[in-house]
């Protein structure tokens, strides 16, 4: 589904990543996990298209197609979803403005109908419980005033509504008490299937005994150094990351 | 009133012929004469008059915009729901197209109908709510006088439905025209008063209009202004405003840009006690222009006056925003807020933005702010990244800055039409640049 080859990354003319190589295959969860500073969101950022982010060596393969030819928007319509490790917050456009257009125009890029306002209301509210939002945070500003573990649950929020082909989560679970850990697993948990895969980037371990990942890759340096099964992440927690000779401090160098 | 002598002077009278006004009674024909004469040799502004600085570029009166009543096309007289409707075409009152509020305390009339004791009383009050100095267009009004409406509410009269004041121009032939209305509010009394500007045709016209608004103690008048005009259409608008003690006007102007759009809005808090709020909106786009010059005068102690007025302009247009608060000696304990906030759309627009304060009484406050901004990358990249293309992204974002003055037009059903021609408008525009 998605595959990575010798990607290299700069952000205002410093390279970041330095020669990703990643394959994920359908129905696969991949776990990123690294320090601080390692390149995790870069990544994130890199495969949804973030501008601010230069590609500068290596080729990024989704469903066949040449992602990096894709604009921001096309690569959503073509099943990419990132819930970002920092949601933006948009006062004077509601969430349920914001998440009718984005789902309609999905729809619409599908061959789908699109949703006229009650059956919209109706999928809205049934998501929104799913990860414990009440029906009146539908009619906020988008992410506004709410709460880092709402913005991290309204992401996923988002990702149900959307059932991307590629879901890919910055590490949602940061700031999140374990209830909320549950439930935003619970959530992701539902959209597994056969047909559509994620990309799991975190620092901590923990996360991973919810979503359990088929592949753990450690980024270091703008590097994969190693992969490996779940077992992976849970000797990178018993050991931290200087078992495999990672300095923290100097991770982003 | 600032004449540039190392210039050459284009006298306002000289555009066109003053003649008409026939059908007034004489008090308001003797005003028209009056300003007629007062006006001759008048420089029309500009670029040396202060308050025309940044729009007497576009101002240009041709001769063939001598003065048209006559009605030349079908008119659009979209009827809004749940309100009463009063149109005034070309200038002149039609009365057989509206549906006015009738019944104990409410007495609408043209200016033409009026008995000469009354006329007598109108032409007292005209022209006393505008600072003469900084509206010689509205001086070119009460010159070019034809018609006008007079709209009297005695006292504790509240009117059930909005009056939905229509100013259509037949634009199929260029011309000119000055709409004229004076309401006296009396105490107590409570209406709320639209009035949409609105134009068929494509032919160059200007519309020099005048609204005079007279709140005696206590009245409460809810104001909303839709200046809808397209482009071909200059227009040059003025409201002026006296609130008396413990009285409130609740004000929304709200507009597009044009060949030329310029609107004073001033007013005066006279009595204590008195309160008002102006929101305002200008959207530009093209080449357009939107000028809105605002004056708030604290004249009296203990009077409040909030103020917010938001321009976003794209692609080569040019916003202006001039805001002045005078604060008078005697007018402690008053409370003034202002604040502007710009949004260019586009690095070829421009906004040009200027608080005026002038405080003379030392226990006050007075907050002003005024900002000049672009639209959130990292707000678009969110929403793009949810599928939603750049343009209604952009949109979307356009409409969250006003979203907050959108959402306080009273009235839901203009708010929501007045969101959608808002929408339409922003949206086309970004899809313009992006062909
Ligand atoms: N927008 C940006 N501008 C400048 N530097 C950035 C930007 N984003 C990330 N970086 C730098 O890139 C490196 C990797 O950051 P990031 O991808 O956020 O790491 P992680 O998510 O693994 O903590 C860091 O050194 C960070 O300072
Ligand atoms: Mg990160």
């Amino acid at each position: 589904m998605l595959t990575i080859k010798n990607l290299h990354a700069s952000v205002e003319g410093t390279p970041i990543l330095k020669g990703i190589n990643l394959e994920i295959k359908p129905g696969e969860v991949h776990a990123v996990m690294g320090p601080n500073g390692s390149g995790k969101s870069t990544l994130a950022q890199v495969l949804v298209g973030h501008e601010a982010f230069e590609v500068t060596e290596g080729e990024i393969l989704f469903d066949g197609q040449n992602l990096l030819d894709l604009e921001v928007e096309e690569r959503a319509l073509a099943g990419l979803f990132l819930a970002f490790q920092y949601p933006v917050e948009i006062p004077g456009v509601s969430n349920l403005q914001f998440l009718r257009t984005a789902v309609n125009t999905l729809r619409k890029h599908r061959g789908e109908n699109e949703l006229d306002s009650p059956s919209f209301m109706k999928m809205a509210k049934e998501k929104a419980k799913q990860v414990d939002l009440g029906p009146d945070f539908l009619k906020r500003g988008v992410n506004e005033g709410f709460s880092g573990g709402e913005k991290k649950r309204n992401e996923i929020m988002q990702m149900l509504m959307m059932e991307p082909r590629l879901g890919i989560l910055d590490e949602t679970d940061s700031g999140l008490d374990i209830d909320a850990l549950k439930t935003i697993a619970n959530g992701v948990n539902t959209l597994r299937a056969e047909n559509r895969s994620f990309l799991v980037v975190t620092h901590y371990q923990r996360l991973l005994n919810h979503i359990v990942p088929d592949v753990v890759h450690v980024l270091a340096g703008g590097q994969i150094i190693k992969s490996g099964d779940k077992q992976l992440a849970m000797e990178l927690e018993e050991h931290g990351y200087g078992w495999l000779g990672i300095n923290e401090a100097e991770a982003a160098g | 009133m600032t004449l540039a002598h190392k210039t050459p002077i284009t006298p306002l009278d000289n555009a066109f012929t003053p003649e008409g006004g026939k059908q007034l009674p004489a008090p308001l024909k003797s005003l028209r004469d009056i300003r007629s004469k007062a006006i001759t040799g008048m420089a029309l502004p500009n670029r040396r008059t202060e308050n025309w600085k940044y729009s007497s570029r576009y101002l240009k009166l041709d001769p063939e915009l001598a003065p048209l009543t006559q009605a030349t096309g079908n008119a659009d007289y979209r009827s809004v729901e749940g309100t009463y409707r009063l149109v005034i075409r070309n200038g002149v009152v039609d009365l057989e197209s509206s549906s006015l509020p009738t019944g104990d305390g409410i007495d609408i009339r043209r200016f033409a109908d009026l008995d000469d004791v009354t006329a007598q009383g109108v032409a007292k009050k005209l022209d006393t709510t505008l600072d003469h100095g900084t509206t010689q267009m509205a001086a070119l009004n009460t010159a070019r006088l034809e018609d006008g409406i007079l709209i009297r509410l005695s006292a504790d009269t509240s009117v059930d439905k909005p009056v939905y004041i229509q100013y259509v121009t037949d634009a199929g032939t260029s011309g000119s025209n000055y709409p004229r209305l004076m309401i006296e509010a009396g105490q107590g009394s409570k209406m709320t008063l639209v009035e949409e500007f609105i134009s068929n045709g494509d032919q160059p016209v200007l519309v020099d209009s005048v609204s005079e608004l007279l709140l005696d103690d206590s009245a409460n008048i809810t104001y909303i202004r839709l200046c809808m005009d397209p482009v071909n259409v200059r227009h040059i608008g003025a409201t002026g405003v006296r609130i008396g003690a413990n009285a409130k006007l609740d004000s929304h102007c709200i507009g597009f840009g044009g060949d030329l759009r310029r609107h004073d809005l001033q007013v005066r808090l006279e009595g204590q006690g008195g309160y008002t709020r102006l929101n305002g909106i200008a959207l530009t786009q093209d080449r357009q222009h939107y000028d809105n010059h605002t004056a708030i005068d604290h004249v009296v102690p203990n009077c409040d006056s909030d103020e917010n007025y938001r321009c976003l302009a794209a692609d080569r247009s040019h916003a202006i925003f001039n805001g002045r608060i005078h604060i008078h000696p005697d007018a402690q304990q008053s409370h003034a807020d202002m604040n502007n906030k710009n949004l260019l759309l586009s690095t070829n627009a421009e906004i040009d933005t200027k608080p005026e304060l002038e405080i003379y009484a030392d226990d006050v406050t007075c907050a002003h702010g005024a900002t000049v901004g672009q639209l959130d990358e990292e707000s678009l990249f969110y929403l793009t990244s949810r599928g939603i293309d750049r343009d209604t992204a952009a949109t979307m974002l356009s409409m969250a800055f006003v979203h907050e003055l959108v959402g306080q037009v009273p009235l839901e059903d203009i708010r929501e039409a007045v969101n959608t021609r808002l929408t339409d408008f922003i949206e086309a525009s970004f899809r313009r640049a992006s062909e």
